[in-house]
This record gives structure tokens, sequence and C-alpha cells, in this order.
């Protein structure tokens, strides 16, 4: 199938962006190639310049404020920054084609999906000459649809985005790219909005796709699992540059430039020597115990507001954390694990069940100021969860007004807890939007820290953050676990995140808890079925963690996930 | 669909009944005895006291709004003190002239702001932005009256062609017994004249009256499709070869509505707020003046009839933004539907 004709060609190509008269170079002398049948993943972190080199292949780089400065984009041979716009906006689905990373923010919201699809369909049509009855298209759009393994054309074409699963947006969204028979397909972090186990089916489906139909691929991700599994060459994108380029192979067992061994070293493993396990030394006394635990909400509707169904979120949960875990909480959306996670918090009240801290139920510590300097929140995004009109000083105050301290007290304690987050002390006249978000997670810790808890709920902590970043916050999370001799709860969907972080671990699955123990005997030998298909989803680096992976036929995984080729209901 | 009507619909109910029991009971709480204002200083304590039993104000209050209310369900507002006629009948006769200008400057400032806002977004940061943005701003700064003033002066002395009162000069002979509404009636009877005379006597009122609103929705109109413009659908779209226009027209400005028409539908109170100076301005003959009139006078039953229609008008207003949002957005009604 692979050949060595190239169907995309970019040599040296320069790119600036000016803003408000100051300019910036963001790609400098960018060279790439993409021979026809071949798969070729763009990897680098965020503002590494993949998504302008991705805009700029397929048209819709604005400028200004965009300017090319120099360099050329062959496509079959053809010169495509010196083409026609008519000839240019010609490629656009029908040469080239593109899948966006966000499933549902890729859709119109207010139009069908039969419509939106139906669109591209007609003006592609017009544009070539071509005359098809709406049948003829529809026709054509079920067609489509079927190639993604979605039978149901005529019911999904009726039906709004907000209608769909994630998944099946995800498969839609591939189809629309499809519509009108490009030969190179840009893929923008395929699946990586989805949970695992759907981003597996994703992964699986283009690789097919590519491969029946004969189609090119760029892949644009950060995610190194994924290039492993859908990549047959590899470009490192650093800062605008190309920093290192070769097949999978080369790059993957033998990386040669510092950002790229940075870039596989701080990925986490799943298994293998690299694997870090955490053992907890502090006292072991029981610190939190949740007993039968159960969750309802009720889903109200109608003319008067009336209950008409209810969900339960959680179901029968009981487990012991002890002083000094790091207790996973793992699952995907919909698991139930954050539900857990603000029952914990005292935000929800169980519908039944206890949760004793210490040995003191929740229903006598709720609202008081003894149990808010208990536990505490780090959230999953500090870019929304800092306030961004307030400095960072002021944002670390609050709980501390609210704990009894003094406004001189204050200012010393704010000084502290820069300090233990190794930010430096001139932070605190601050905004958030002038830090980073590495940085911003470190004062949302802080701020979690500032009235002394002895347990902190961590959020997904890491995953809004590129996976360098992610290995910093880690750390100092370590440290001050050490040094403040706390216990995090950690709510993730990252198993091998968790894999290196946390000592003991819980599988959510459908409100209940499936799976439960010490973080290394999990991972070795899980016992359920979910827990299983949940770790071989994982996008792993090597072959040697891909050989380790929990095996399971067919019919085990279907017995526990959903696909997402049928409506739901 | 028709669930979600049948719930804005069953809102609507609500509202009217609310409001129609809290200004009747402003109505009564405020000081001086309507009977006696009625009859004049001169009246007897005895001539007032039978006026009291005559106009059903020796009832015991909550008779009184039981009887109100009742006489509500079958258009029965009371008699007026100032025309000692129905109520509804005074009505009926005013409201057709305000509607007609509410109604019409609706339409100039859909006409002229959604496309401006359009025009200001699609050429940002260009001379046709900052000319847009200054229309938007002498229009927000500048009140009602003071603009009604301005206009009036220059149509006497500079563009001396536009009529400066009324509805329609004195001399043409017709009567808007259809709907009311001088524009439609004369189109109905074949009128042409009439019609044009009509228009003309619009245009300053309207003006004056759209005046704030038109900056206003100019400006949301021009951010949300600004913001829209970088929204990943959009993007997705121009990327499958969507053409541009296709998208800018059909894609962005659907739901670049959104938000103008839901500020339109707060709009309307102050439009009919404004409506009352306006009115008085270029001597409309409409519902405001009569409303100033039976205010000044302290007659009741108008003052509450008045009231009472104009909330009726902005409810229904705000009924059909409803329905319009949940055509242009259907994530509006499917989020009802969705809990059925």
């Amino acid at each position: 199938m692979m050949t060595t004709t190239p169907i995309l060609d970019i040599d040296k190509l320069n790119i600036s962006f000016s803003t408000y008269g100051h300019k910036s170079h963001t790609l400098f002398d960018v060279s790439m190639t993409i021979n026809e049948g071949e798969r070729v993943a763009l990897i680098g972190q965020s503002g590494s310049g993949k998504t302008v080199t991705m805009r700029t292949i397929i048209g819709t780089l604005p400028m200004p404020p965009a300017t090319i400065e120099s360099g050329s984009i062959k496509y079959k041979g053809k010169e495509l920054l010196s083409l026609s716009k008519r000839e240019r906006d010609g490629l656009k689905g029908a040469g080239i084609s593109i899948i966006l990373q966000d499933p549902l923010l890729s859709f119109n919201p207010v139009l069908t999906i039969g419509k939106q699809m139906d669109d591209i369909v007609r003006f592609a049509d017009i544009r070539y000459g071509q005359n098809r009855s709406a049948d003829a298209r529809k026709k054509h759009i079920i067609e489509t649809l079927a190639k993604v393994q979605l039978a149901d054309g005529t019911q999904i074409m009726g039906s709004y985005p907000m209608m769909l699963s994630g998944g099946m947006r995800q498969r839609v969204l591939i189809a629309m790219a499809l519509l009108n028979k490009p030969r190179l397909l840009i893929a923008d972090e395929p699946g990586t909005a989805l949970d695992v186990t759907t981003q597996q089916e994703i992964l699986d489906l283009l690789n097919a796709l590519v491969r029946d139909e004969g189609l090119s691929l760029l892949l644009i991700t950060h995610n190194l699992g994924v290039v492993r599994e859908m990549a047959d060459r590899v470009y490192v994108m650093e800062r605008g540059h190309i920093v290192e380029t070769g097949t999978l192979e080369e790059v993957f067992s033998a990386p040669k430039h510092p950002y790229t061994i940075k870039l596989m070293e701080a990925v986490p493993p799943l298994y293998g020597s690299r694997v870090r396990d955490i053992e907890n030394n502090a006292d072991k006394n029981t610190e939190i115990k949740i007993s039968n635990i159960s969750k309802t909400f009720v889903r109200r509707g109608g003319l008067l507001n009336r209950p008409i169904g209810e969900v339960q979120a959680v179901k029968n949960v009981s487990l012991e954390i002890n002083r000094g875990d790091i207790f996973g909480i793992a699952g995907e959306s919909g698991s139930g694990k954050t539900t857990l996670a603000k029952m914990l918090l005292g935000l929800y009240g169980p519908t039944s069940g206890d949760i004793q801290f210490n040995g003191k139920s929740l229903n006598e510590l709720r609202g008081t100021v003894e149990f808010r300097k208990l536990v505490q929140i780090v959230y999953q995004n500090p870019g929304s969860s800092l306030n961004p009109k307030r400095t960072i000083a002021d944002q670390l105050a609050v709980p501390l007004h609210f704990t009894g301290y003094d406004k001189a007290q204050i200012k010393g304690r704010v000084a502290q807890l820069l300090d233990m987050v190794d930010l430096p002390a001139h932070y605190a006249s601050m905004y958030p939007h002038e830090l980073s978000g590495g940085q911003k997670q470190r004062v949302a810790i802080a701020r979690a820290l500032s009235v002394e808890p002895e347990i902190l709920v961590l959020d997904e902590p890491t995953s809004a953050l590129d996976v360098l970043v992610q290995n910093t916050v880690i750390e100092l999370l370590h440290r001050l676990r050490e040094e403040l001799n706390l216990t995090y709860v950690f709510i993730s969907h990252d198993l091998s995140l968790m894999r290196n972080f946390c000592n003991k671990i819980a599988v959510m699955f459908r409100g209940e808890m499936c799976e439960l123990g010490a973080t290394k005997d999990v991972f070795a030998n899980p016992q359920h079925n979910y827990t299983q298909a949940l770790i071989s989803s994982i996008p792993v680096i090597s072959a040697e963690e891909e050989n380790l992976k929990p095996k399971l036929t067919k019919q085990e995984r279907a017995a526990v996930l959903a696909t997402s080729t049928a409506l739901g209901k | 669909m028709f669930y979600y009507l049948l719930k804005r619909a069953a809102s609507l109910f609500l509202v009217l009944v609310g409001l129609a029991i809290l200004i009747f009971v402003i109505a009564r709480i405020v000081p001086g005895d309507p009977a006696r204002i009625a009859l004049g200083p001169l009246a007897s304590a005895e001539q007032v006291a039978q006026m009291r039993e005559q106009m059903g104000l020796d009832l015991p209050f909550h008779t009184q709004l039981w009887n109100y209310l009742v006489g509500l369900t079958h258009g029965d507002f009371g008699k007026s003190l100032l025309t000692s006629r129905p109520v509804s009948a005074d009505i009926m006769q005013a409201l057709p002239a305000t509607l007609e200008l509410v109604l019409f400057t609706i339409v100039i400032q859909i006409v002229l702001s959604i496309p401006l806002g359009v025009l200001a977004a699609i050429y940002r940061d260009t001379w046709v932005d900052n000319v847009s943005r200054i229309i938007s701003l002498i229009g927000v700064v500048t009140p009602g009256f003071v603009l009604a003033i301005i206009l009036q002066l220059m149509a006497s002395y500079v563009f001396t062609f536009f009529p400066v009162t009324g509805r329609l000069d004195g001399g043409l002979d017709f009567s808007a017994d259809v709907t009311g509404l001088l524009l439609i009636d004369s189109i109905l009877a074949g009128r042409p004249d009439v019609f044009g005379d009509a228009f003309m006597h619009l245009i300053l009122p309207a003006t004056a009256l759209a005046a704030a609103g038109i900056g206003q929705v100019m400006r949301i109109t021009r951010s949300s499709m600004i913001e829209l413009s970088g929204r990943d659908f959009v993007e997705a779209s121009r990327a499958y070869g969507v053409p541009e226009r296709v998208v800018t027209f059909k894609y962005m400005l659907r739901l670049a509505c959104v938000a103008p028409l839901t500020i339109l539908g707060l709009e309307f109170a102050s439009l009919i707020g404004n409506a009352f100076i306006v009115e008085f301005v270029f001597s409309w003959p409409g519902i405001a003046s009569y409303g100033v009139r039976t205010i000044l006078q302290k007659d009741l039953n108008a003052v509450i009839g008045v009231v009472l229609v104009s909330g009726l008008f902005f409810v229904i207003a705000n009924l059909v933004i409803d329905i319009l949002l949940g055509i242009l957005d259907p994530r509006h009604r499917l989020r009802e539907g969705a809990s059925k």
C-alpha cells in the first residue's frame, strides 16, 4: 500500500503572527513529508506550533494576524500557497480533510447531523459541477456513516449533536471528514476527549479506515501512546522547530534529541522497570471510613417539576482510607467517582450510609470550621478554579479569613504557602493570567493547604496540564505529603498516572466499586473484567508494556463495555 | 415543541394574574379617595358616600379584588372616571396607535441593528466597525425624549417634508377599523396615499424610540459573531469546504441572533416606558398619552387597565421571543423536552 510518492510536501515553512504591532515568529523552517498511504505523527506540547501547522495545511489559518513568511506546501506536487482561492477551497474536505479534537464543539449545535452532512456534500457537488438529488446525497451520507460502523444512518441524520454519546459523535465526525473522499486525513488529538475504552475503539476504527481506503494520515497529538498505535513515521516539534524525525521504531526505541527523550521519560509507565511503587510509611490508622454509602439523584421535569425518575450515581460503596494513603478512585465518566468525592467533601449528603473521619460521622462534621480544616480539594482546571479578577495573595487569604486568622498572620501565611509550593514570594501580587498552567495549579494546591488540612481530595489535578508539567506537580504533591503528613484521595481516569502515584486504588464501574486493592496487585492481577478492559485500553509507548497488559477476549470486553455504534436507551 | 409552548403559555397566564393582583393592591393603597376626586371638592359627604357605594368602594377589600378579577375574565376593566366610558373602550381606541408605533420601532431595530452588527464583525477594526461603534454610542447615550425633541426641531426647520405631530394628516379621510394599524388597513383598503402619509408620520417617533436599542443590539450582534467565528464547528465547516458566505450567513448568523433577540424581549419594557414620553412629544394619540392623563387624574380603573395591557404585551412579546429562540436554537426546547 505504501509508496514513496509524497502526497504532502512541506518545505522550510516560516510563519509569524502579529498582534497589536508586535510580531512573533511561530514556525521556523518546518519541513515535513507525508507519502501516499503513510501514517505520520506530529508530536509536541501545547504551544509548540502543531495547530498552526495543521491550519496552514488545511487552509483555515486566519491571515491576518498570521503571515506566511516563506516556504512551500505541495499537495500532490501542486503548490498550495499560490493556488487561487477557488482551487484552494476545492481541496478542502475533498483533497485534504480534518477531524478536529472535540467531538461536541466540532458540530453546529443548532442543525441536525443530517443537515450538516448534507451541506458538506451539496457545496462540494456545486463546486465540482455534480448534480446529485437530495435522495442520492442522503444515500451517500448513510453509506459513509456505515463506514464508521454506524448502522442507524437515517435516525442519526435526524438527531441533533447533543443527543448522541461522545463516542458516536466522534464517529460521525470521522464520517463528516470522509464525505467528500479526501486522500489526506488530518486527525487532531483523535479520541483524547473521550474515555479510554472509547478512545481505543476510535483508534482501531481510524486505523482500519486508513488501511481500507488507502488514505494518508497526519496525526497531531501530544499522547505518545496514541502515536505508537497509529503512526509509521514521527516528527517531533518544539517551539516551532522540527527537532527530530524518523520512523516510529527509530524515535521510540532510541530518541536522540533531548526534548524527545524528556517527553518519552515523562510518560508514566504502566508496566516494566520504570514503574514507581508507592508505599505508605505513615502510622496507617484508619482516617476515612466509608460504610455502605449510596447516592440517588432524582430527575425532575414535566409541568410541575415532578420527580420523573432516579439515577443511582453511587451504589453501596464501602472502603477505608488510612492516614498517609494516596488513595486512587479510578473510573470513566459517569462511573460515580466525582459524586463519591463530593460526598467526601460534604458537598452532597449521602442518600444512605455514612462516612466517618477519625471516628466522627460526617453528619456531625458538615458545615463546621473543624471539617473545613480537615478536608480540602484541588480542582481539575486551575484556569477556572482560580478567580481571574483577584491577586494570588487575595485568593490564598480567603480560606484563612474563615478559619480565624487575623490580618497580620495572613500576610505571613501567604508567603509561607507560596514558598511551600516553590513559587517566588513576589507572585503574591500577580493575577492568575500572568501564571502558566502549572504555576496556577501550584497556587490552587497552596490554597487548599492554607488551612492545614489533613486530607486533600485531588480531582484530576494534572489532566489539564502538559505531560512535562504534570510530572513537576506530581513531584510537588509527593514532597508535600511527606512534609505535612497528608492523606490524598486522587480522582482520575488516567490509570497509568495512578499506577505511579497511588498506593491503593479503587475502580468504579456504573456506580459500584468493582475492584479494590494495593495498586501493585490490581495492575499485576486485575480481577474484574472491567478493570482488565480499562487497563488494556490504555495506549502505551513500548512493546514490553503492551505484552504485559491483561488480555481479554472480544466477548469479555463486550460484556462490560457498551460500544458507541448504536443509539442508546 | 407543543409541550414547550404549553409550559410557556401557562407561565404567561400566571404572570398576568399576579400582575393584576399586584397593581390592584397598589392602586388601593395610594392615598386619596377616588369617589371624592371623581365628584370634585364641592360635593357633599352624602354624595361621596353614594358614589362610593356605586363604585363598590364600600365593600371589603378582598371582595373588591374578586369582583375586579371576575370582571377581567370577560374583558371588563371597570369605568373610567375621566371619560365616563368603559376603560376597555378607551384602551381599544388608543391601543392600535401605540402598537403600530412600537411594532414599527422593533422592525427598524431589527432591520438596522443586526445587519450593521454583522458588518461590524466581518470588517472588525476597520472604519466600518468604528463608524458603527460611534452610531451605537450616540444611540445608547441619548435619552429618547431628547432625540425626539431634536428630531422634531429638525423636521420643523430643515426636513420640512416630515410631519411633526399626529398619526395622519387631517386632510385625509380614513378610518382604520380592521386591525386599527394604519399601515396594514390602508393596504387592505387599497389606499397608497394613506399608507405613505402614515409611514412618514411614523418615521420620526419610531427613530427616537429605536435609537437606544439599535446601539445595544448592534454591539451584541457584533460580539456574538466574533465569538462564533472562533468556534470549532465554524472552523470545521470551513475545513470541509462549506463556502464562507454560507458559514457566515447561515451557520453563524443564526446562532448570533440568539443574544440580540433575548435583549429585544427585555428592551420591550423600556420601549413601552419610552413610548409614554415620545408619544407626548409627537402628540401621538396612543395609549401612553391616555395613561399619562389618567395617572394625573388618579383615574384608578383606567391606570390599572393601561398597566395590565402593557403587561400583557410585554409578556406576549417575550413568549414570541421564546418561540423564536426555540426555533433558532433547538437546544432550548430539547432541554425542556428531554426531561419528559
